[in-house]
């Protein structure tokens, strides 16, 4: 099982001052597999997925993305190892356009990003990547729009679109739904069913019948511990899960939205 | 032909036609006015480039100008005292002396860059005026050079079959290196570097997380800019005849910045049109009165609270400079 994990992580540890955030994480993404990633509010999710990133670096244990260790790796290095984020609150350049937004994510790992006399705007093998994976979010008729000009959904699209443009194993996808109209999340959900397979995806979501009808797996965390993984029959199967997040009473529904 | 297209050459136009409207009028301290409208522009373009395209703020380009203007001095200097730089008869070329001046910032501007980039926002401020300042007590401390009074420079640089002594043709070099200057920081801001730049201005989260590291860009934007403050300097040298710590001081940063400001951050023109209108207005109100400051004060108040982008964003309409 570990030799076709694209992500292992193993005993995380994080605390800041009295609180740990997380505190004994393991966590496995096998390759092609859509990992779903539960848990109440202050679970520590997103504190883990700034550890994965690396915009925070944990206390101790391990981080290994395709058998390579990038525990201690600085966060713009990590890209180029085959992970691409996306953020909870939109993370995207309000003065471009949509399409430079997501040439910007192709131009990060081409060689010649350091070029100071071609013209950006004009280069094919930034701008054609870049309208695919556009096309492919369902943005390809808004390219020229300033992104300042965006719908919050759009914003979430264009997000995704970016991380499809950065040439990733591994997607980490923070609530790509959140704040989106039903329609929207129907598309979102659509576009993810699209991907997977295609990468490895750990994403983190509040809304369950999504995580239940994406997810190949799920795992629970809950006050910075990994409680529980297995598939999604499992985890609304298990005693432990429903006493801490799904909650006693109900067991149909997510209550946490 | 655009709005800005139009402002542009009509812009362009009347640099150029400068001397010649100075000729038909008999006004000729137009062109000595004009000379200074294109050196301080080519100082202001550069700041611009960090301040307008890299947020990163500054306070510190006056050192930057006072080196500029300083290489000059001191090569003159020893010219005059009959020495040679590495006992070259040429010394004295423009073609030595300008770009020894551009490396000597562009330098200095690596060494401060690479202490001062690892702050941010009030701090990075703060140290490039720590900087600046450590240059200005540097230079007043400099005996031999004049120290506190400045040092006077006999002749300006030479030029290959250019007579750079003649005021209109020091103009119109003057002119052309800004131009040149100017062409060059459009197409960088254009390019993949400018794009990666920009993008750490808006959003240095979303860059890192795309895999861009942030101290790469913005040092070589800030050597960069302070190449281009440095050529400034020398050709303030060379049009003054002068130079002193005065160049270094934290009012000349500041002077940098309200031009940049006034014109429009962020676009190539706009500190052009900033520059001219701060000089401008200067040299217009100083005629009545020692306190022009009052009247300027309030104009730049305005600019910043009612037009954020500037004269230049003002003149050419839209809501975005590129």
């Amino acid at each position: 099982m570990t030799e076709q994990a694209r992500l292992d992580i193993r005993d995380l540890r994080k605390s800041f001052g009295a609180v740990k955030a997380t505190q004994g994480v393991n966590l496995s993404v096998r390759a092609g597999e859509l990992h779903a990633l539960i848990g109440p509010n202050g679970a520590g999710k997103t504190t883990l997925l700034s550890q994965i990133g690396g915009e925070i670096m944990p206390d101790g244990g391990s981080i290994v993305l395709d058998g390579r260790d990038i525990t201690h790796m600085p966060a713009q290095k990590r890209p180029a190892a085959g992970l691409a984020r996306s953020f909870q609150i939109s993370q995207v350049y309000p003065e471009f356009t949509v399409e430079d937004n997501a040439a910007m994510a192709v131009q990060a790992h081409m060689p010649g990003g350091f070029n100071l006399w071609r013209n950006a705007r004009r280069d094919a093998r930034l701008r054609e990547p870049a309208r695919r994976a556009l096309e492919r979010a369902g943005l390809g008729h808004r390219l020229d729009e300033r992104v300042a000009n965006l719908a919050h959904g759009e914003k979430r699209q264009l997000e995704l679109a970016m991380a499809l443009c950065m040439d990733a194993t591994l997607l980490l996808l923070d609530e790509p739904m959140a704040g989106l109209g039903a329609e929207e999340s129907l598309r979102m959900a659509a576009l993810l069913r699209e991907l997977k397979g295609q990468y490895a995806i750990l994403l983190v979501e509040h809304d369950m019948d999504i995580v239940f009808s994406l997810a190949d797996r799920v795992t629970v965390l809950v006050y910075g511990k990994t409680i529980f993984t297995g598939t999604p029959d499992e985890v609304r199967a298990h005693p432990e899960v429903r006493a801490a997040y799904l909650g006693e009473e109900d067991t149909s529904v997510g209550v946490n939205q | 032909m655009t709005r800005k297209t139009i402002i542009n050459a009509i812009g362009l136009l009347l640099f150029a036609l400068a001397p010649l409207i100075a000729a038909a009028t008999g006004k000729t301290f137009l062109v000595s006015l004009c000379t200074q409208f294109a050196i301080y522009a080519l100082a202001a373009v550069s700041l611009d480039l960090i301040l307008g395209y890299g947020a990163l703020i500054s306070f510190g380009h006056s050192a930057f100008f006072a080196l500029g203007g300083y290489t000059v001095g001191i090569v003159g200097f020893h010219m005059s005292q009959g020495d040679t730089l590495l006992g070259w008869a040429g010394s004295h070329s423009a073609l030595v002396v300008w770009p020894l001046a551009v490396i000597v910032a562009a330098l200095v501007g690596l060494v401060i860059g690479f202490l001062s980039l690892r702050t941010s926002g009030v701090q990075f401020i703060m140290i490039t005026l720590a900087f600046s300042q450590m240059v200005y007590f540097i230079l007043v401390g400099l005996m031999v050079y004049g120290g506190d009074d400045g040092l006077a420079i006999d002749a300006r640089n030479t030029l290959p079959g250019i007579n750079l002594a003649s005021p209109d043709v020091f103009y119109y070099t003057c002119l052309a290196l800004m131009a040149l200057w100017m062409v060059l920081c459009r197409r960088i801001v254009h390019s993949p570097f400018g794009m990666a730049l920009r993008g750490l201005k808006q959003n240095t989260r979303r860059s890192v997380g795309l895999g861009y590291a942030p101290l790469r860009y913005r040092i070589t934007a800030f050597v960069l800019s302070a190449a281009g403050t440095g050529l400034a300097g020398a050709l303030w040298a060379n049009y003054a005849l002068f130079v002193s710590p005065d160049m270094a001081t934290w009012q000349k940063s500041g002077e940098f910045m309200s031009m940049v400001i006034l014109g429009g951050m962020g676009s190539i023109f706009g500190p052009v049109a900033g520059t001219v209108v701060y000089l401008g207005l200067e040299q217009a109100t100083t005629a009545f009165t020692e306190h022009w400051m009052l009247i300027m004060g309030p104009v730049l108040v305005l600019v910043v609270l009612f037009g954020k982008r500037g004269i230049y964003g003002w003149l050419t309409g839209g809501k975005y400079h590129d």
